[in-house]
């Protein structure tokens, strides 16, 4: 319904100035009572808003008229609202009282010190909470072993199919991907040496030895990695978590274990499949661009890599499964407030896991390297 | 009076299949109207499909001068108070209320901030403007939600259990800030709760909707409810409620 609207007559001059208002007040003119008050009262020292000829004003109104006489009187001006009766001065009171105090807390300093304390602290406590999950786990861990049926089993199944099965095309589609990558770089510089025969060494070993692994951990973290992070964050904020430990459960045995064990099986299983598409994905790559027959490339392949290689990069796989299950598990758990605290988590989980994988990678390289295997 | 709000043999309930039927009410200008009964009788429900959330199986809600429950939604004629407030997490007191006004006004930025925290100020938040709801009480999220429905000076609000799961000082604090938007403001206030204080503090009238009896078994100020009605069912759902606030 459009709004009658108000009328707004200003007299006097910039010393002291009367500005009346009559009609209705309203939200819904917000806009141009907004502006056409502040005009009219802007550069005076004094101003008496006069209300007398108002017939409705509704909160939003009440508000403006407010704000404007405020600004003023910030100013060091003086503004008044004034000749309001009836209805229009009981809305009036009702938003012009005294505000109901409330706790505050103080208002802290935003200084650069401050920020790197707040930062400092913040690390230290992320820490201690990381050390505690480990802890707890651990405990849970040896309790576990000893009594195997109080972990939670009851989702096993389902959370090997939401982690492997489920996930099982992409991660077959992306390793065909990478390895037939690989294996046209390869192609293209080998090539060029007359050393064509080596193309299934090199793909067969970055594979195996690394990509195969990695890519499977990486595509892992963004699925199930995720999924764990905001289902457990979810449940932390909506205060399941402490529903589990007041009925007697364990949140680690109950939701950790389950989903550290799935991973440490699921995620070695996708690996091998990784590994066999990568290497297939070179092999298209020797018989399509090198016209290399595929039997020289699968004997090839047979040469160099052995068995060691492909232990190799199983060992990561287990290794990279615990981490993203044990990270996402730990950052889910530790998701506060609400949506966004959830998000917040989830966002940290994945980053943290992929940070973990590459430093863990590193490592493993590192180690092999110096076993010489 | 005038009827703000008309229902007219409506029928309700989930999936085609009738929950509730043959629900007829008018509601007057400023009145506050308690829609109460037990668990699961079918109150939230009645709620939604009152504010349009959910369609009517049969009958029609209706908004004198503006139209059905979608008419009256955009621009909103009405502000609902969620059970659980529904304010938005990532975003401060301040902004959730600011949200409607920026949305369906044309006021400028610092406008709709003042406007914004006058609202703040009516509820008593001023000073909690700017934290998160996770950072505020369970009852202070539910004045921030009454804030933000107040946000467009709407005719008419709803409020679904206000004062469910509050301290009886911080739900009479409520009940307060309720009679004052009704009495105050000229507020029309339609509120769903089994609360019995809030429903004798603040209800001009009552709707009793009953599960078995299948729709309305009682309409009328709550003291003759109470004490004169002549259904058992209703002057047993009052003892009850009085006896459970007792113990």
């Amino acid at each position: 319904m459009p709004s009658p609207g108000f009328r707004l007559t200003a007299s006097g001059g910039a010393g002291d100035r009367v500005v009346e208002l009559a009609g209705v007040v309203t939200l819904a003119d917000g806009a141009r009572l907004w502006r056409e008050l502040r005009d009219a009262v802007a550069a005076t020292e004094t101003a008496r808003i006069d209300l007398a000829g108002v017939e409705r004003l509704d909160g939003g109104g009440a508000a403006l008229l407010y704000a404007v006489r405020d600004e003023r009187v910030g100013r060091g001006r003086v503004c008044e609202l004034a000749g309001a009766t009836g209805d229009v001065a009981r809305v009036l009171e009702l938003y012009g009282g005294p505000p109901q105090p409330e706790p505050a807390s103080p208002p802290r300093p935003h200084a650069l010190l401050a920020d790197v304390g707040d930062f400092a602290h913040d690390l230290w406590r992320s820490w201690q909470s990381v050390l505690a999950f480990l802890g707890d786990l651990c405990w849970a861990l040896a309790r576990a072993v000893r009594q195997p049926r109080s972990v939670h089993f009851g989702e096993f199944g389902s959370l090997v199919e939401r982690a492997g099965t489920d996930g099982l095309p992409i991660i077959m589609l992306i390793n065909f991907l990478v390895g037939a990558i690989l294996g046209l770089q390869g192609a293209i510089q080998l090539h060029r040496f007359g050393g064509d025969q080596f193309l299934a060494s090199l793909v067969g070993l970055s594979v195996v030895r690394e990509l195969g692994p990695l890519m499977t951990a990486i595509l892992v973290t963004g699925r199930s990695g995720a999924a764990f992070a905001a289902e457990l964050g979810t449940m932390k904020v909506n205060e399941e978590i402490d529903a589990l430990r007041t009925l007697g459960q364990d949140p680690q045995r109950f939701l950790v274990l389950p989903r550290v064990l799935v991973l440490v099986l699921v995620v070695p299983v996708l690996t091998v499949v990784g590994d066999f598409l990568g290497t297939l994905g070179g092999m298209a790559i020797a018989v399509g661009y090198l016209q290399q027959p595929a039997v020289v490339y699968v004997q090839m392949f047979e040469l160099w890599v052995d068995l060691l290689d492909v232990g190799t990069g199983l060992m990561k796989s287990v290794v990279f499964g615990a981490a993203i299950a044990l990270v996402a598990c730990q950052r889910g758990l530790a998701a506060r407030g609400g949506a966004e605290g959830v998000g917040r988590s989830t966002t940290a989980a994945v980053v943290a896991v992929l940070f973990t994988l590459v430093a863990l990678d590193a490592a493993f390289t590192w180690i092999f390297s110096l076993l010489d295997w | 009076m005038t009827a703000v709000l008309e229902v007219r043999d409506l029928t309700i309930g989930h999936g085609g299949v009738p929950l509730l039927s043959g629900i007829g009410f008018d509601v007057a200008r400023g009145e506050v109207v308690a829609v109460l009964g037990g668990s699961g009788c079918g109150k939230s429900t009645l709620l939604r499909t009152l504010i349009g959330l959910q369609e009517p199986l049969a009958g029609s809600v209706h908004f004198p001068g503006i139209g059905g429950p979608e008419q009256a939604m955009s621009p909103p004629q009405f502000g609902v108070l969620f059970q659980s407030a529904a304010l938005f997490g990532s975003w401060t007191l301040l902004q959730n209320v600011m949200l409607p006004l920026q949305k369906w006004t044309r006021l400028p930025k610092d406008a709709a901030r003042a406007v914004a925290m006058a609202r703040l100020r009516l509820v008593g938040l001023e000073a909690a403007a700017d934290k998160l709801p996770s950072e505020v009480s369970g009852g202070m999220r539910k004045r921030a939600g009454i804030a933000r429905a107040l946000a467009l000076d709407p005719p008419i609000l709803f409020l679904d259990e206000p004062s469910a799961g509050l301290d009886p000082v911080t739900a009479a604090g409520l009940d307060q800030l309720i009679l004052t938007l009704a009495r105050g403001l000229s507020v029309t206030i339609v509120l769903v709760t089994h609360e019995l204080p809030s429903i004798l503090a603040v209800a001009d009238r009552c709707v009793m909707l009953d599960r078995q009896a299948g729709g309305v078994i009682a309409l009328g100020a709550p003291r003759d409810l109470a004490t004169h009605s002549d259904d058992a069912r209703v002057r047993a759902f009052f003892r009850r409620e009085a006896a459970s606030r007792t113990t």
